[in-house]
């Protein structure tokens, strides 16, 4: 089997995993909505639909809920130790990382659908460019992947990894997180160069984060 | 199998001497820095910051970029000293990028009118500082030996993208905060050629104190290291 079949193959066992139990997906949409809805409350409707204050508040949702969602699926991989048959595969500890940051994606994507549909209905917004803010969009949710799902592998047999993976995590993803709320408020605005810009650099975080997990995360996995 | 019995780095012969350089070229630095460079034109003597100012941050850069090796060195060999290396220089650099901070907001206060701004250089910094007590926090929170070095190599390796990303903030992003002085890139340094050398003699001496910290501190790590590795046995 090569590789990418079994990366694949346990970013499918993770999809299958979700829809059987889909806890972590449920928290992460339930999360994202409920930001959504306070964000009106907290900023006021008129500035709650401000490109630069919906497009902010809306990623600061996806990150939190990023988390809580790959939380939950490590956590149900030390449940049964079904973590240790991954890894003891040749090439498993390759495929756990592209197979996890692949399936992340995958279930960020549904998310990032739903609480972007959320934010369009509840705070009325106008989008001036809808294909720049899709770009952006999936981009900022690529790029997002990488890093939590190396995070999570340092600090799995940690104590208090709730709280470590977090702390390591939000730091590396402020340039993300600058990137995706700028482009999506330009897209949002009707900005396409700067869109487009900010999509370019979220392209090339995801790119260097995905060879760096992939090369440093099977010398990482206990 | 980790070995033990590595010598302490470097032999014994240059470690006193590494201190009496470093406390030499900084009384020097200082001497120059308060006395002997002129007054800014623009900006009278508040400038004068810029010799810890500038010498902080280049070795919070230095600090990381050597965890960052370090971490390498571990990952690829497997050897205690790599460990200890990147623990000394992750301590430090932590040390010196806060005092980079404070520096910059003595600076701020008197020529921005405020200790903190919301500036990208500024907040990129603050991220690296948290990224690097994450870093120790995840060294705190394992107890084996050999986990905890591949777990911090890991982070180490990562957390070395937000250099590039805290140097260039200012050319990338509006930022209020200048645009590099000295390492510009395909033009020469923006300073006078007395405050250039002052800067030089001041990166020198901080480089110094920073080498000298940094064997003593993998000494400590090293005998911490022994001792762990003599309870396994």
């Amino acid at each position: 089997m090569s590789a990418p079949q079994r990366a694949l193959l346990i970013a499918a066992r993770e999809l299958f995993a979700e829809r059987a139990h889909p806890d972590g997906l449920a928290a992460a949409l339930t999360f994202t909505g409920m930001l959504v809805l306070l964000e009106s409350l907290a900023f006021g409707p008129g500035r709650a639909r401000e490109p630069d204050v919906a497009s902010g508040v809306f990623w600061i949702a996806i990150l939190f809920a990023a988390m809580l969602m790959t939380q939950r699926s490590f956590d149900r991989e030390l449940e049964d130790d079904a973590i240790d048959a991954v890894i003891a595969l040749p090439g498993g500890r390759d495929a756990l990382f592209a197979g996890k940051a692949f399936a992340l994606g995958l279930l960020m994507v549904i998310v990032g659908v739903a609480g972007g549909a959320l934010s369009i209905f509840l705070l009325d917004l106008e989008i001036a460019l809808p294909g720049h803010l899709a770009f952006v969009v999936l981009l900022g949710l690529v790029a997002l992947a990488p890093v939590i799902v190396v995070n999570n592998v340092v600090a799995l047999r940690v104590r208090a990894r709730v709280a470590v993976v977090p702390i390591l995590s939000f730091p590396m993803l402020v340039p993300q997180l600058i990137a995706a709320s700028q482009g999506s408020a330009a897209a949002l605005a009707g900005d396409a160069a700067v869109a487009l810009s900010w999509g370019a650099l979220l392209a090339a975080f995801a790119f260097v984060y995905a060879v760096l997990g992939l090369t440093i995360v099977p010398a990482a996995i206990e | 199998m980790i070995e033990t019995t590595a010598s302490p780095f470097p032999q014994l012969r240059l470690r006193p001497w590494l201190g009496i350089v470093a406390t030499a070229l900084s009384l020097l630095a200082m001497w120059m820095g308060l006395v002997w460079a002129p007054t800014d034109a623009v900006q009278g003597d508040v400038y004068r910051v810029i010799y810890v100012h500038v010498p902080t941050a280049w070795l919070a850069y230095l600090a990381f970029v050597v965890v960052f090796l370090a971490s390498i060195g571990w990952l690829w060999s497997r050897r205690p000293w790599f460990d200890a290396l990147a623990v000394a220089s992750a301590g430090i650099g932590v040390l010196f990028t806060g005092l980079f901070i404070v520096a910059g907001s003595i600076w701020a206060k008197p020529t921005w009118g405020v200790w903190w701004t919301w500036d990208p250089r500024l907040v990129t910094t603050a991220v690296m500082f948290v990224m690097y007590v994450g870093y120790l926090l995840l060294r705190g929170l394992s107890t084996d030996f050999e986990r905890r070095a591949t777990r911090a190599a890991v982070v180490g390796v990562i957390a070395v993208v937000d250099i590039p990303i805290v140097h260039l903030s200012v050319l990338w992003m509006n930022s209020v905060h200048q645009l590099p002085t000295v390492a510009r890139i395909g033009a020469g340094p923006a300073l006078d050629a007395s405050m250039g050398l002052t800067l030089g003699v001041s990166v020198l001496a901080f480089t110094f104190v920073y080498v000298a910290l940094l064997v003593e501190r993998i000494d400590i790590e090293r005998h911490r290291q022994a001792r762990v590795l003599e309870t396994r046995r």
